[in-house]
């Protein structure tokens, strides 16, 4: 153990869009910020192009995780069967393991939630069995936190075409350019009567906030951007945050619990890290801290949380009703595959996803929510190959071969986030055999989520096939969806926001009830995860919960 | 070399067929089979006993059908045999934790995985397959990100 305590104002525990937004936030607002992340910061050319090993398709690893086998989790199937899993395995519920977080390689796709989305059990009731519970936070008391992410990070979209909910200030970007499948597709919409639009995608798609715009390469989502248009805390408010000279970012930086005393206020952290930043060498160090933000994606702030148990808090952190690491959620996306008609000229260019409807994200008959639904990103060779050729095609052979060739270019798919229905039994706890690099025990990730999942995700595929269909798609298919646990990029839910301590871990600013000044700014915070993706929910959080600390301190 | 010489004869034999030569490269010339053997040694290199055991049984099932190893055999009959094992209709003790179908299906994903990924992987020499399909990353030649 290093002897030395220093001490900081505040210390967060994770460098991705929460951690990273909350660090431009307090380090602006004048605060001494220590920044503790588990991965590197790496650069564009530390984070390979490899296609058999990226953050999309990680069938030999993934091209963020620097040390493969020394932090497993355990994964229990839905017939109750554990085993340990590694990162580049889908059961692992990986996501980038870098300063930014995921957000290095992500999509992109920068929804707001619905304003229903805030109130699902209000609208829908909830199913027997299920977890599914109103937000104790408005679409309205996020409105000018997502209007802040949007500008201060950078979201290219439609302003007037995104009217699902409302919305005070255009985006700062112009749309994605339109493409020759968005506009067959939207003719496709438009015969079935349904709104499409251009979605809003965090890419600089001209030149803002003094970085370059994107050149719409094919190695896009899974990968380093090579112009650095692609947007998130990363290339915003972590530079802001460092650019103040207040902030300290500490990489390969394991947390291994925060210290709470008697009354359960935290007082800074016990962590891992090299004795100098590229030594193989570590060491046990202890940091203090008025303020502990945690930031470290559902799982791991679960975990954390669940790690630092103590005499006062015998079951974990935050964990008195037994919410954390409960309601692990994820998405659900029913993907629907077809052949654009021979002869389309399709230039095949990225990021791809050009075209959405919101058409069945709320209000399905008898369904409970459901899902946004859009086009693809440009797909690799290996993974058309994998997963987007017709299903009654020979898988080798010339047949096959020459199918590759004339069917490449015409692939088509859509997909969409289906709003899952929680479960409480979908959950993180501590292994009890399993221990990490450090000897802490790792995440065990069981249950699954709630069936009723099952019905509004087959409802969004059949939808998905109605488009496609009626777009002229040459050739639809599409497979039925199956019950497991979810969780993944999208992980959300395990530190759920209630204005009662009996009903979640955090209060509705995202403060872990029963301990004044210890916060979580991730996804963690999700009561549910919305119909689209969370990332940009996750971020208006972050700088909503950040502003407060900010105003108190 | 994770493999025995006979072994690696029917691995590329079998490549061969899996992904074959037309007007455009097949597995072996893009060096599918070297793909194979580097993952075989490394990042998959539990599975190569196993395999290995597989590729001796699937001359052994040659030799049990034709009197002839996998590779000596005429095309029609390795892309009946392959048909044969791919649908589990074997003539000769396939282990039963890795059935035909199994091995056959494993090596039908090995085989694209090297011949559509990357050059870097060592399988799809010169972008070959990319140039076939039209697909090409279109990456800057000088990367502006830092």
């Amino acid at each position: 153990m290093s002897a030395t305590a220093s001490t900081y104002d505040v210390i967060i525990i994770g460098a991705g869009l929460g951690g990273g937004i909350a660090a431009g936030v307090l380090a602006e607002a004048g605060q001494r910020v220590l920044l503790l992340e588990r991965g590197r910061d790496l650069r564009y050319r530390d984070i390979p192009g490899d296609h058999l090993r990226h953050h999309r398709l990680s069938l030999y690893g993934d091209n963020t995780t620097y040390d493969p086998t020394g932090h497993p989790r355990v994964f229990v199937d839905p017939q109750g069967r554990s085993r340990t899993v590694f990162p580049h395995e889908a059961d692992y519920h990986n996501n980038a393991l870098t300063v930014g977080g995921g957000a290095r390689i992500w999509g992109m796709q920068a929804w707001r939630f619905h304003p229903d989305d805030f109130r699902m059990a209000s609208r829908y009731g909830t199913p027997t069995g299920s977890s599914l519970a109103d937000w104790p936070v408005s679409y309205a008391d996020l409105a000018p936190f997502y209007e802040r992410a949007e500008q201060e990070i950078g979201v290219a979209g439609d302003h007037a075409a995104t009217d699902y909910a409302p919305r005070d200030r255009p985006f700062p970007l112009p749309p994605v350019p339109a493409t020759p499948t968005g506009a067959w597709l939207a003719r496709g919409a438009a015969k079935l009567g349904w709104n499409a639009f251009t979605p809003p995608l965090a890419v600089n798609t001209k030149p803002y906030l003094g970085r370059n715009a994107c050149v719409q390469c094919r190695q896009c989502i899974g990968f380093a951007c090579p112009t650095d248009a692609r947007n998130g805390s990363h290339n915003t408010l972590l530079p802001r945050a460092l650019a103040t000279g207040r902030c300290t970012l500490i990489t390969r930086a394991h947390v291994a619990r925060v210290l709470t005393d008697a009354s359960g206020r935290a007082y800074g952290v016990e962590y891992f890290a090299p004795t100098t930043p590229d030594s193989a060498q570590t060491e046990r160090r202890k940091v203090h801290a008025a303020t502990i933000i945690l930031a470290g994606g559902a799982i791991e702030t679960a975990r954390l949380l669940l790690l630092s148990a103590s005499a006062q808090h015998p079951l974990g952190l935050g964990n008195h009703s037994d919410h954390v690491g409960r309601h692990l959620q994820g998405h659900y996306y029913p993907v629907v595959s077809g052949l654009l008609p021979a002869g389309f000229e399709n230039p095949n260019l990225g990021p791809g996803v050009s075209i959405a409807t919101t058409q069945f994200n709320h209000g399905n008959p008898g369904i409970i929510g459901g899902a946004m639904l859009a086009n693809d990103f440009v797909k690799l060779p290996i993974i058309f190959w994998r997963s987007h050729l017709p299903p009654d095609l020979p898988r080798w052979g010339l047949a096959n071969k020459k199918a590759m060739r004339e069917l490449y270019l015409r692939g088509i798919d859509l997909r969409g986030p289906v709003q899952e229905i929680p479960s409480p039994d979908s959950r993180v706890t501590l292994d009890a055999h399993i221990r990490d690099y450090f000897g802490l025990p790792v995440a065990r990730l069981s249950g699954t989520t709630h069936p009723e999942t099952i019905r509004t995700a087959e409802y969004i595929r059949a939808r998905a096939e109605d488009w496609l269909r009626a777009a002229g798609a040459e050739h639809v298919w599409s497979s039925p969806m199956d019950l497991r646990l979810s969780a993944s990029q999208h992980q959300a839910g395990t530190a759920r926001l209630a204005a009662d301590p009996r009903d979640g871990v955090t209060d509705p600013y995202g403060r872990v009830h029963g301990h004044d000044n210890l916060w979580v700014t991730d996804g963690s915070l999700n009561v549910t995860n919305g119909g689209f993706n969370p990332a940009l929910t996750i971020m208006a959080l972050a700088f909503r919960t950040a502003t407060k600390i900010a105003a108190k301190s | 070399m994770p493999l025995t010489p006979q072994q690696i004869e029917a691995l590329r034999a079998l490549l061969d067929r899996l992904i074959p030569e037309d007007e455009f490269p097949g597995a072996l010339a893009a060096g599918t089979d070297k793909f194979i053997l580097q993952l075989l040694t490394h990042a998959c290199a539990a599975e190569t006993p196993i395999i290995a055991q597989s590729l001796t049984q699937l001359d052994a099932e040659a030799i049990a059908r034709h009197d002839l190893p996998f590779g000596k055999l005429p095309i029609a009959a390795q892309d009946a045999l392959i048909y044969e094992l791919e649908h589990n209709r074997t003539a000769t003790a396939w282990p039963t934790t890795f059935p035909a179908n199994g091995f056959i299906n494993r090596l039908i994903d090995l085989a694209a995985e090297g011949f559509y990924a990357d050059p870097a992987n060592g399988g799809n020499r010169d972008a070959s397959s990319w140039r076939m399909i039209g697909y090409n990353p279109l990456l800057p030649v000088h990367p502006t990100a830092p």
